[in-house]
């Protein structure tokens, strides 16, 4: 592993400025990993710790935040690993959770505790790459470099997501797949 | 006219702007020809958007403490020398570049021509006329409702509505916002595209403003609410029965939803039970 840089024990300050700046990005992907505001920004911290300790291995011709949501996504699977707790996250709670993260939810005309939901009901495996591409805007490339899978996969896994998320937004009251008009969708 | 069915992960993927040349014609040509498969992936874009909007607010929160102690602390320690102003310069450089990424991510992840997504003419002339009369000091709308006394106030909110919905051909409504803070200044008959259109001018207790900007829809099939920043400026916009709405204002997306949701539900109200 060599590095164009010589290595030096401590980060330098660019590389924590452009850190910085990509805590905003950090914190919103964590939080549609676990959902929960303080258990999110934990994660955000642990990614934070370890790519201060692994500087010297990021490249930086690359893009920053392809390189630490990668991180955030190896501290979120060895955290589902360790605790199991994570991995149960309970719908209604997490939906309750996510109330109370919006400082101004307005009156609520049926769509966010359905979405997120229906998020939580998704797949660890389906959900980030769902997330990664549709609100993160990572191409197919960078989702598959952070999850290190095959871009082909990403692709399977995307289009999955998109299908089960929609079976779980139209809900019990359409259980197949059919004919279906436009709904309203907020 | 013999297309093979695409499969819907190279759908999927076309709506990611993951697709190319002969890919992306064959699903363009399949979606064209097939409507229900093109609803199915309208549905799936209005997911995508609503994912979107449901967690961009995370973006506008303050970072906590915390986290940016751990990005300069040292040998784990908080290092003294980045305390006080050099820090605040920092954590500006820092938002720079956080924003230089989002707006190089923005424009790579922009899928191709997609009809849908992208705002139809009539919301930039939503926008423009916002941009053009909100910040009118003397004369922001045609028809006042604030002047007088409150019967006239009155008087002049049912002329104007009445007149509004005989030009428009649609109802227009007086939608009330004072719950969100904002207060019905007036409104005015615009050209639109093909016929008039109507603006509804509200303001809050600072002088901000946001307007609704009102058609009669192209076609009369209910649309997702749609997010769109034009400039300076954020729109939500989305079609309900014969009537187009476009909410615009400088404000953040999180308020400008919550006004949005409180027009939508406001107009299904009115639509449900007429009681003026």
């Amino acid at each position: 592993m060599t590095s164009p840089r010589k290595p030096t024990v401590q980060a330098n300050d660019v590389f924590r400025q452009q850190l910085l700046g990509a805590i905003p990005r950090l914190r919103r992907y964590a939080r549609s990993l676990v959902f929960d505001a303080a258990a999110a920004d934990d994660l955000v911290q642990t990614t934070l710790e370890r790519a201060l300790a692994h500087w010297h291995q990021f490249d930086q011709r690359r893009d920053l935040l392809v390189w630490v949501l990668s991180i955030a996504h190896n501290a979120h699977m060895d955290q589902r690993r360790r605790d199991s707790r994570v991995t149960v996250v309970d719908p209604e709670r997490a939906s309750a959770e996510q109330d109370s993260l919006a400082p101004d939810p307005g009156v609520d005309v049926g769509l966010r505790i359905d979405l997120i939901n229906a998020l939580t009901r998704l797949s660890v495996e389906q959900r980030e790459p769902l997330l990664l591409v549709s609100v993160e805007q990572l191409t197919y490339a960078e989702c598959a470099e952070v999850l290190r899978i095959p871009v082909g996969t990403v692709m399977s896994r995307v289009s999955r997501a998109r299908a089960a998320l929609r079976q779980w937004l139209d809900g019990s009251a359409r259980p197949a797949a059919g004919a279906r008009g436009l709904r309203r969708v907020v | 006219m013999d297309v093979q069915r695409p499969d819907d992960e190279l759908i999927s993927a076309w709506l990611d702007g993951e697709t190319e040349g002969h890919d992306s014609e064959r699903v363009q040509d399949w979606l064209r020809d097939h409507p229900e498969d093109a609803a199915r992936v309208r549905l799936w874009a209005a997911d995508r958007d609503a994912l979107r909007a449901r967690l961009a607010s995370v973006l506008d929160e303050p970072v906590p403490d915390k986290l940016t102690q751990t990005v300069w602390r040292r040998g784990g320690r908080f290092a003294s020398g980045w305390r006080g102003p050099w820090l605040q310069v920092a954590m500006a450089a820092g938002l720079l570049v956080a924003g230089a990424l989002i707006g190089a991510t923005w424009v790579r992840g922009m899928p191709p021509d997609l009809s849908w997504t992208a705002a139809p003419r009539w919301t930039q002339r939503a926008a423009f006329a916002h941009a053009v009369y909100a910040p009118e000091v003397r004369h922001p709308v045609e028809v006042s409702v604030r002047e007088g006394d409150a019967v006239q106030q009155r008087e002049q909110e049912q002329h104007l509505s009445r007149w509004l919905t005989r030009r428009l051909s649609v109802p227009v409504k007086l939608f009330d916002l004072r719950d969100q803070g904002f207060e019905l200044v007036g409104g005015r008959l615009l050209p639109d595209g093909g016929g008039p259109s109507a603006q509804l001018m509200y303001q809050d207790s600072a002088g901000q403003r946001v307007t609704i900007y009102l058609r009669k829809a192209d076609r009369d099939a209910p649309a997702a609410f749609r997010y769109e920043r034009q400039g300076d400026l954020g729109l939500f916009y989305w079609v309900e029965g014969s009537s187009g709405f476009a909410l615009v204002g400088p404000q953040s997306r999180e308020r400008l939803l919550a006004l949005a949701q409180s027009i939508y539900q406001q107009d299904q109200q009115s639509t449900a039970a007429p009681t003026r």
